[in-house]
């Protein structure tokens, strides 16, 4: 049994088989990446496990825990965390409150609220912020409102808000779409620590030249399921591999 | 021009309405919850209120309950009937967004607007009810009754203000602004939207319903007709003159709104038919500003600029 | 028989003219029942009409323009100024009517609502009450208070058994289908109508495949005006006109668009009728007041049940 348990889960959207008797054994601990053309059911999958969809058959389990039919909120709180392909955060919020958005705080509940009893929470937690807003590049934007960000940036402080929740799972859809290289390899050298530290990380990603560097074990996906998974260099010299990319022509393979 | 009757109705008038918009404020500034249905809170509270303190009916009257009790309990009643009210309208209505949220709270505000129009039994249907009784009017010897009323209305808001405030500068209101923001990405880290959805209604909506309350004071009427939709678009437009988001900028909104239409009314007219296109075109001044303020926001981005640096 | 049902159609929506339908006491049961269907078909007739411009609108535009029935209100006005003010005919006066009312949905588009589109359909439904003020304001201010009515021809009911039927609402009846199918082939078999439905499903790609997507929303508005046109002189030919009209209507029209879908333009064919008949059908149980509770009612079952309602449409609720 691995940390995260995908088990012949499907899911279709009309007619469309997005996702096709999918299954696959993520261990603890590990840094994973999934490849695959456009329409390979990867995003659909990630929306899957975060609870974003409810799969029409198999089962989802994150350390034996059944995550099908839980909420989306229920299973983040559950230690998962994610980001998206297009980076969401609160935009009319500073990066400082974001991040202090995405923790639970006393101050969240009403009576607390009124009575002021979260000060405390407050300035640890602040402390922490910044220190990941540093982590992540964005030590000197703070106090700027998330809608004056670059794109890059967004995906920094996506990352950051998540990591600042402690997650014991973090799923990144497509993390370098947009971001400059000097950023990407930032990010890379994030990741990599995060890993050396315990955590386990699944990316998605179209960037083959990042992803391939960066992750111990590839999943390849194709018309939403899994075709070979393996490490980096079997994965880069498999046919069936290329002639799933070539055939579809879509993904850069740069 | 009586300026000091005019200063005195706009305090009055300002305030209650004040605490409506207040209320919006926090529903759809704060927590991005489109509430085109806010006035139902306000004629709930009204209502209950002159249902609970009511003599009971004489033989002129239709309506059948008129229980008579102390006004302090017609208030608490008044406050209690926003939260039933709050909670039987928002609760199914929690996974709705956007403009179906506003249809359905439109649609509820509406129903409970036809049943006060049309059932005689509950409030004399369209006749209504006048003559109404005023909290401690014949107490009040020391000043003019309408002055002290003003201050007590006043008072009233500023409290509402308060509290209304300080849960904007806590973390929960950070949290209502994340949810207004990027509902999906307050999900991901783990919160409850729906939660904090309803708790905004049932927290605020006793407030408007309290308000509704100070209405019945200060008009000594219950029409129906002065329950209607209009008023829920007139705190709209004070919302969005103001600035969506901010507290200061929706009284600052309600009062320029309110100065205006008190303006509009103290000026003599000679005719019918002047006063009557006065009034019209106040509306369509009213719908105007509110266009112009949609489209330029100028109110709107100094709030926002006024809440980071603030 | 004292029925003037002329005066009668209670097309207000009842909240500001409870209006009883009670002219007309048929006996029996079944033929209450009878009469009340036929009355529904014409509300049905009625609401078809406005309800398809409204509709055209969500579907191309993306928003709900709450300033629809105000336009009903603006052409209805027109109409009359020009049929009892001066004399014309009514079918001229409500040709230059409806023809106006077109240009005037075509300009408050360009100036009101196409400079906001990128905020989003939240803001342009608050600001389409905006318009809807400014129009209400405008209208009232001019024309005042009053019940006015237009100079047509006083047909009389006839009756078919017990069942009496107003010879204007089958010529609704006509017009609403007339309506429909001219905006189905309008859109399915003209080259701008064509461009209007490739824009509402996407205008990006729409654009990028060359579509005109500025004529095409200007078309869009046109046709929207047109359609709302018609629905004001249906108004005064059903009944008679007071400025506070419009905020009934758009009530009622909100509920056929909700039961229909929004987005959906064969829906509010069912719809409507659906509503209209559900309306009228009430008064079997309920006082004439409480008509237009029942559109909102089944607003609020809609929303709450099946928001995508009939026809659901691509678009979710939640």
């Amino acid at each position: 049994m691995g940390f995260l348990d995908i088990d012949g889960v499907s899911k279709s959207f009309g007619g469309l088989r997005a996702v096709a008797d999918c299954s696959f054994e993520v261990p603890h601990g590990s840094l994973m990446g999934f490849i695959g053309p456009n329409g390979a059911g990867k995003s659909t999958l990630f929306n899957l496990v975060s609870g974003l969809y409810q799969p029409e058959t198999g089962s989802i389990r994150l350390e034996g825990d059944e995550l099908v039919g839980r909420p989306p909120d229920e299973i983040a709180r559950m230690g998962l965390g994610r980001t998206f392909q297009t980076p969401r955060s609160f935009s009319t919020l500073s990066c400082m409150e974001n991040m202090l958005a995405s923790v639970q705080s006393p101050g969240e509940n009403l009576l607390s609220a009124l009575l002021g009893n979260y000060r405390s929470h407050e300035t640890a937690t602040t402390e922490e912020a910044h220190r990941l807003l540093g982590v992540v590049g964005l030590g000197g934007r703070a106090e700027d409102a998330a809608d004056e960000l670059s794109g890059g940036e967004l995906r920094m402080l996506e990352v950051a808000r998540q990591l600042i929740r402690q997650p014991t799972i973090l799923l990144l859809d497509e993390p370098t779409a947009g971001v400059s290289p000097r950023l990407q390899s930032r990010l890379a050298d994030l990741l990599r620590g995060l890993h050396a530290d315990g955590l386990t990380v699944l990316v998605v990603e179209h960037n083959l030249g990042f992803l391939l560097d960066l992750v111990q074990h590839v999943v390849v996906m194709v018309k939403g399921s899994v075709l070979t998974e393996g490490d980096p260099d079997a994965i880069r010299r498999d046919p069936r591999v290329i002639n799933a990319y070539l055939g579809r022509g879509g993904g850069d393979a740069a | 021009m009586n300026w000091a009757q005019l200063v005195t109705t706009v305090v009055t008038v300002g305030s209650i309405l004040g605490v409506v918009t207040l209320v919006l404020n926090m529903q759809y500034g704060h927590a991005g919850m489109i509430n085109f249905g806010v006035v139902a809170y306000f004629a709930a509270g009204a209502y209950t209120y002159v249902l609970l303190t009511q003599s009971p009916p004489s033989s002129l009257d239709q309506y059948v309950v008129g229980l008579d009790l102390p006004v302090w309990v017609g208030f608490l009643g008044a406050a209690l009937a926003g939260l039933v009210f709050a909670l039987v309208t928002g609760w199914p209505t929690l996974r709705l967004r956007g403009e179906y949220l506003a249809l359905t709270t439109f649609a509820f505000a509406e129903v409970f607007h036809s049943f006060i129009l049309n059932e005689q039994r509950f409030a004399n249907g369209t006749r209504g009810l006048v003559g109404l009784e005023r909290p401690l009017r014949d107490q009040i010897t020391f000043v003019d009754y309408n002055i002290f009323f003003a201050a007590a209305a006043l008072l009233f808001l500023v409290i509402v203000y308060l509290i209304f405030e300080r849960i904007v500068r806590s973390p929960y209101g950070r949290a209502l602004e994340a949810l207004r923001d990027e509902e999906l990405a307050l999900i991901t880290v783990g919160k409850q939207s729906g939660r904090f959805r309803l708790e905004v209604f049932l927290f605020t909506a006793p407030f408007a319903a309290m308000a509704g309350a100070f209405y019945i004071w200060y008009t000594t009427l219950a029409l129906p007709e002065l329950f209607t939709a209009e008023v829920t678009f007139i705190v709209w437009i004070a919302l969005i003159l103001g600035g969506e988001g901010s507290n200061r900028g929706a009284l600052i909104g309600i009062f320029l709104v309110v100065v205006f239409e008190e303006l509009v009314r103290a000026i003599p007219f000679t005719t019918v038919r002047a006063a009557q296109i006065a009034a019209e075109v106040e509306v369509a001044a009213l719908g105007l500003l509110l266009i112009v303020f949609l489209r330029w926001q100028p109110f709107s981005s100094l709030a926002r600029m006024r809440r980071r640096t603030g | 028989m004292q029925s003037n049902q002329h005066a009668a159609w209670p097309v207000a929506g009842g909240l500001r003219h409870g209006a009883n339908r009670g002219a007309i006491e048929p006996t029996g049961r079944i033929v209450r029942v009878t009469q009340l269907i036929v009355f529904g078909i014409g509300s049905g007739a009625f609401l078809l009409i406005a309800t398809l411009g409204f509709a055209l609108v969500r579907r191309v535009e993306g928003f709900l323009n709450i300033a629809h029935a105000e336009l009903m209100s603006i052409s209805a006005f027109i109409t009359w100024y020009f049929n009892v003010k001066l004399g014309w005919h009514f079918l001229l006066a409500a040709l230059v009517s409806i023809a106006v009312t077109a240009l005037v949905a075509l300009v408050i588009a360009r100036l009101v609502y196409d400079p906001i589109k990128h905020l989003g359909p939240a803001i342009l439904l608050i600001s389409s009450v905006g318009v809807a003020f400014l129009l209400h304001g405008t209208t009232a201010a001019v024309v005042g208070v009053g019940i006015f009515g237009f100079e047509i021809p006083r047909l009389a009911a006839f009756s078919l058994g017990e069942v009496f039927v107003a010879p204007y609402r089958i010529v609704l009846l006509g017009l609403a289908a007339v309506c429909a199918v001219g905006l189905a082939l309008f859109l399915n078999r003209t080259r701008t109508g064509k461009s209007i439905r490739a824009m509402s499903i996407n205008r990006d790609l729409a654009a990028s495949r060359g579509v005109d997507i500025t004529a095409a929303s200007r078309a869009t508005w046109l046709v929207t005006g047109v359609l709302a046109g018609l629905g004001g002189v249906a108004l005064g030919v059903l009944g008679t006109l007071t400025t506070d009209l419009a905020f009934g209507q758009i009530l009622v029209i909100l509920a056929v668009a909700i039961v229909a879908g929004l987005g959906s333009l064969y829906g509010v064919i069912v719809a409507a009728f659906i509503v209209g008949m559900a309306m009228d059908l009430s008064q079997l149980v309920l006082p004439g007041g409480y008509r237009p509770v029942i559109a909102f009612a089944l607003v609020i079952l809609v929303l709450l049940i099946r928001p995508q309602g009939l026809v659901g449409s691509r678009e979710r609720a939640t």
